[in-house]
């Protein structure tokens, strides 16, 4: 059992679970007020790519500054969607709401590829290839960046939605809508902030990941599949729930295939398990937190 | 409604008689849309009928293709016998995920994740066995004949995708009648007042998603036979989950003819758009107009076309009389 | 209306008529000279490999308009060829509707497809309706195993990569005295990679080459971070690296064996178009160099290839000929070649001419197109190539070198200044 490649391994894992939990973040949010499941989730984070990509050709400003303007951008865009198409749909039986969803999630990406063409892209950004070493452990900078940059920004919305007034008015619309209409909340506006902060969690996470990895339209199912795994298992609708899941789940693709064939080869079975079903070991966590945990290691009420 | 079933005796003997007159590629305009109009309404066993969502009604038909496939190349089974017997392995698959959805409790969008996680693990595991043809694929060798459910023209597979929807027709309405069929409406509107009067809400949950599951696999030795390539990639993906519901839920849930209705609307409408936006320079912008034409249909149309179309039909007759 | 017409007013419309008609005769008369011929390009327009159909589209497009420049076919009176496009958005069901579109449009002849998933249901329909079917680029041996009478293959068989790999590599350890190279094999979950990664791997082990595997790596396609599996890649301490990668990837691997250290002599590529897309050493600059793929590819010192090029090049600024574009041209040569000898657009004449088909070009590495039983080309080949000063070259075989081989890597990627 090599303990410094599992270790390093995790190390990477956990970097990247900072940017998933960002991601899950805008999920959880999107989800836990308006119970809507967002299917263009990881979509809209590619539209979030390119706009740092976009900025970062246009005028050479690093995506790790760019991400703001990603964010600024996939809000308006997730503010204007929700006016439109989500406000619409809330009270639809859930099976109708996945179509306008899907529907919008293949909108953004053919869009993305109409003006930004097929190919895969992958421009080359400041830190891109930089990398520290602590000993026999390599921090990929641009992966360490992200993920301070992603704490960080959770840290911004979870106190956005603690201590401001649209903050406090998103999180009581989340719990009684009733309630929150009663004491005259403008709740369409308030779901419309409150979607348009998920979708900008979304698109900064997306200008984040600019450096780490190659952009191309398709790129964003896996993503959506992702966050929503990690928001059942943080817990739908808690957000501290969204940030450890994130990390829970980004060690466990990256150090999954590694441990479990060490346990085959130690068990004595000479097989090796593939690094192309590393998905199988989310999907597999995912169904034990749904069938002994459902509200999650953080989710409050059952369900 | 007498009227109802005069129309679809006419519309039946007018697709019947209509091979004659169409060329090949209308034919298979045709094909496609009995296929999907067939998943679709197996689909709505389940969703629309019981109210449990499902996403991951993909692995079922891929089961079905490639139990059927093993079957003819272990056994030399003709596909007509196999897809029976993959039908009740997709079954027994269904019921495992029942099993884990329903005893456990999980409903809305945990189920749909559930059914997600399954289809994905099954194309993954499936993509990792050699005898399905691994990551390459499996290249069905054609040879035409009624045994092997291979055909040199597009008239039998017309036929045989029109039979597949008729006996699907009759599934479902049968079922709509039936005592089983009168608990799953029960407990999709009213689960708790349904379980409490006594209804075995797992029991029919189970029977449900089994049914679904079976009829779903049958069509899978059809999709192999037809195109002749199996790749768990295409197959057994969401995308495909997602062309499953398309119809069903823009043509009406929990009705018979839903799916049908959906089928005709959005088959012929995703080929439309493919030949007349798909050009040179704008390649994708089919796909973004089918996209908004999706997102359009379910905001005008929330409760499906089906059920738009007996508003204005029993309009109609009220201003009759 | 009138209801009567007088004999006057008869002879003169009929002399109205006759006029009309000799006048608007003669163009009908012309176009009876120069009739039509057409024929479908069938590619993965749309969909997950779009940047690879759009390429290949435009390149049997630009073929059939070339064809019609030099004046079309003429054994046919200079009949024109005319491309209807299709686009399988790299699903077979779409493939198979679009490929029965074309031929009802009255396509003589199919060219596409890319994949070979989409290449079986084409092939499967064509033999079903009695219609060739050139592939300009399918790897999947089976499709030709299947005794298809219809479809005919340009492009090499994946056994035929792995030979001429072998070959290659053959050549590399001789010149540079190396008895053994441990090796690290990685591909990506695709139809493709994983047939060029197992083939390898086959290949390898049946002939007992002196290439050690020590570990055959696989990872899904469409990946978005192979850390974990560089990472074991680096403690395998490999001297060479046998990727087989699509662009995506070929960039994120790049990048990780960068960021982690990772030491080798070599990355030599059995066979995988990640590795020389423009966009790869666009975006990977001096990181790229002294990569090498054993790919079918371009003929660099081919006087058709440097026409070609220079032309596509022109029409498309920032994209060349590659294996893909390449092939897709060459496959409308074959039709038209076809065309010329068949004398006839009915579709046994054609298969004739195709199963006669010895047409010597310059475009592609390799001889003259020339289909075996099966259909196969017999003379497709592979080329080594290898990126020099960020530039593609081709290094081997001898006869179509633009360079020499550099073996091992005389910079390691961390050490070019990036």
């Amino acid at each position: 059992m090599n303990l410094t490649l599992l270790f390093q391994l995790a190390i990477s894992g956990f970097l990247l679970g900072g940017v998933y939990s960002l991601i899950a973040l805008g999920l959880s949010l999107i989800f836990g007020v308006m119970r809507v499941i967002n299917f263009a989730h990881g979509e809209m984070m590619v539209w979030g790519m390119y706009v740092a990509y976009t900025i970062l050709v246009w005028t050479g400003v690093d995506p790790f500054f760019s991400f703001l303007v990603s964010a600024i951008i996939l809000f308006i865009l997730g503010y204007l969607l929700q006016r439109t198409v989500v406000n619409r749909i809330l009270d639809f039986p859930e099976a109708m709401q996945v179509l306008p969803l899907v529907g919008m999630a293949m909108v953004f990406e053919n869009s993305a590829r109409l003006i930004w063409g097929p190919d895969y892209i992958s421009p080359q950004s400041r830190f891109a290839l930089h990398s520290l070493s602590l000993g026999n452990i390599m921090i990929d900078t641009p992966r360490f960046m992200a993920f301070s940059l992603a704490i960080i920004i959770t840290i911004i919305v979870l106190l956005f939605l603690k201590k401001t007034d649209m903050g406090k008015s998103i999180r009581a619309a989340a719990d009684n809508r009733t309630g929150a209409l009663l004491v005259g909340t403008d709740v369409n506006k308030v779901y419309a902030v409150c979607f348009g902060v998920g979708t900008a969690c979304v698109g900064a996470a997306g200008g984040l990941l600019v450096p780490l990895m190659p952009l191309s339209p398709h790129i964003g199912a896996p993503f959506t599949l992702i966050s929503f795994i990690i928001v059942i298992l943080g817990g739908m609708g808690s957000l501290t729930g969204a940030m450890v899941g994130g990390l829970i789940i980004g060690v466990a693709e990256s150090i999954g295939p590694e441990l479990i064939t060490n346990i085959f080869h130690g068990v004595g079975l000479d097989f090796d398990f593939p690094h192309t079903m590393k998905q199988v070991v989310s999907f597999f966590i995912l169904i034990v937190i749904m069938i002994l945990r459902p509200q999650g290691l953080f989710g409050g009420k059952k369900g | 409604m007498k009227k109802l079933y005069i129309f679809l005796l006419i519309a039946l003997l007018f697709l019947l008689v209509l091979p004659k007159f169409l060329s090949s590629y209308v034919l298979g305009i045709f094909i496609m849309i009995f296929f999907y109009a067939y998943l679709g309404q197996s689909w709505n066993i389940l969703t629309g009928y019981t109210g449990v969502i499902s996403l991951g009604h993909s692995l079922y038909i891929g089961i079905g293709a490639y139990m059927t496939f093993l079957l003819t190349l272990t056994l030399g089974l003709s596909p007509w016998i196999g897809m029976w017997i993959g039908g009740i392995a997709a079954g027994l698959m269904g019921l495992v995920i029942g099993f884990f959805g329903f005893r456990f409790g999980l409903k809305g969008v945990y189920f749909v994740l559930l059914t997600i996680a399954f289809a994905e693990i099954g194309r993954l595991i499936i993509l990792h066995l050699k005898v399905f043809g691994s990551f390459q694929g499996l290249f069905i060798t054609p040879e035409f004949s009624f045994a092997n459910f291979q055909f040199k023209e597009n008239i039998p597979y017309y036929y045989i995708a029109l039979g597949y929807v008729i006996f699907s027709l009759i599934v479902v309405q049968l079922l709509e009648r039936s005592k089983i069929g009168r608990y799953l409406v029960a407990l999709r509107e009213e689960e708790d007042a349904a379980e409490s009067l006594g209804v075995d809400v797992f029991k029919y949950k189970m029977i449900a998603i089994f049914i679904s599951a079976f009829m779903t696999s049958l069509a899978g030795a059809f999709y192999t036979n037809y195109l002749y390539y199996l790749h768990p990639g295409t197959m057994m993906s969401m995308a495909f989950s997602i062309e499953i519901i398309l119809r069903p839920i823009i043509g009406g849930m929990g009705t018979v003819l839903g799916p049908v209705i959906g089928s005709f609307l959005i088959t012929p409408l995703a080929e439309l758009s493919r030949i007349y936006f798909a050009k040179a320079g704008y390649e994708g912008l089919h796909l973004v107009i089918y996209g908004f034409l999706l997102v359009a249909v379910v905001l005008f149309f929330p409760r499906g076309v089906i059920s738009y179309i007996k508003k204005a039909l029993s309009r109609k007759q009220a201003e009759q009389k | 209306m009138k209801k009567r017409m007088n004999r006057r007013t008869f002879l003169k419309y009929s002399a109205a008529v006759g006029a009309t008609t000799a006048i608007s005769g003669f163009p009908a008369i012309l176009k009876a000279q120069a009739p039509e011929i057409k024929i479908a390009s069938i590619q993965p327009v749309t969909g997950v490999i779009s940047d690879i159909g759009i390429s290949m589209r435009r390149a049997n497009q630009m073929a059939v308009d070339d064809i019609n420049a030099k004046g079309g076919i003429k054994s046919k009176g200079g009949a024109k060829l005319k491309l209807l496009l299709a686009d399988t958005e790299a699903k077979e069901e779409v493939a198979r509707t679009e490929a029965e579109r074309v031929i009802k449009e009255g396509a003589v002849c199919l060219v596409g497809p890319f994949l070979s998933g989409n290449a079986m249901t084409i092939a499967t329909l064509c033999e079903q309706r009695g219609v060739p079917f050139v592939m300009d680029v399918a790897a999947a041996d089976d499709i030709t195993r299947k005794g298809f009478k219809f479809s005919f293959r340009v492009f090499p068989t994946t056994t035929k990569f792995a030979d001429s790999m072998l070959f290659y590599m053959t050549r590399i350890m001789k010149d540079k005295n190396i008895s053994k190279i441990k090796g690290v094999l990685t591909n990506t979950g695709d139809l493709f990679g994983r047939v060029q990664g197992a083939t390898f791997k086959k290949t390898v082990t049946d002939k007992k080459f002196p290439i050690e595997l020590l570990a055959h790596i696989e990872y899904p396609l469409g990946i978005q971070d192979l850390s974990a599996e560089v990472s074991k890649i680096k403690a395998l301490k490999p001297d060479v690296l046998f990727p087989v990668a699509r662009p995506g990837d070929a960039k994120l691997m790049m990048r990780e064996l960068y960021k982690q250290r990772v030491e080798l002599r070599a990355i030599i590529s059995p066979g995988s178009p990640g590795w020389y897309e423009p966009e790869f050493i666009r975006d990977m600059k001096a990181i790229s160099d002294y990569v090498m793929d054993n790919v079918p590819w371009y003929n660099p010192v081919g006087k058709m290839y440097k026409e070609v090029n220079a032309a596509f090049a022109k029409k498309f600024p920032g994209k060349y000929i590659d294996t893909n574009s390449g092939y897709a041209y060459l496959g409308v040569l074959v039709i038209a070649d076809a065309l010329e000898r068949a004398k006839s657009t009915k579709a046994e004449d054609i298969v004739e001419a195709l199963k006669k088909t010895y047409l010597k070009q310059d475009l592609m590495v390799g001889l003259a197109v020339n289909f075996d039983e099966r259909g196969d080309n017999v003379n497709a080949d592979t080329a080594m190539i290898q990126i020099i000063g960020q530039t593609l070259k081709v290094v081997l075989p001898d006869k179509a070198a633009e360079a020499q081989y550099i073996y091992p890597m005389p910079k390691q990627l961390w050490e070019r200044g990036m």
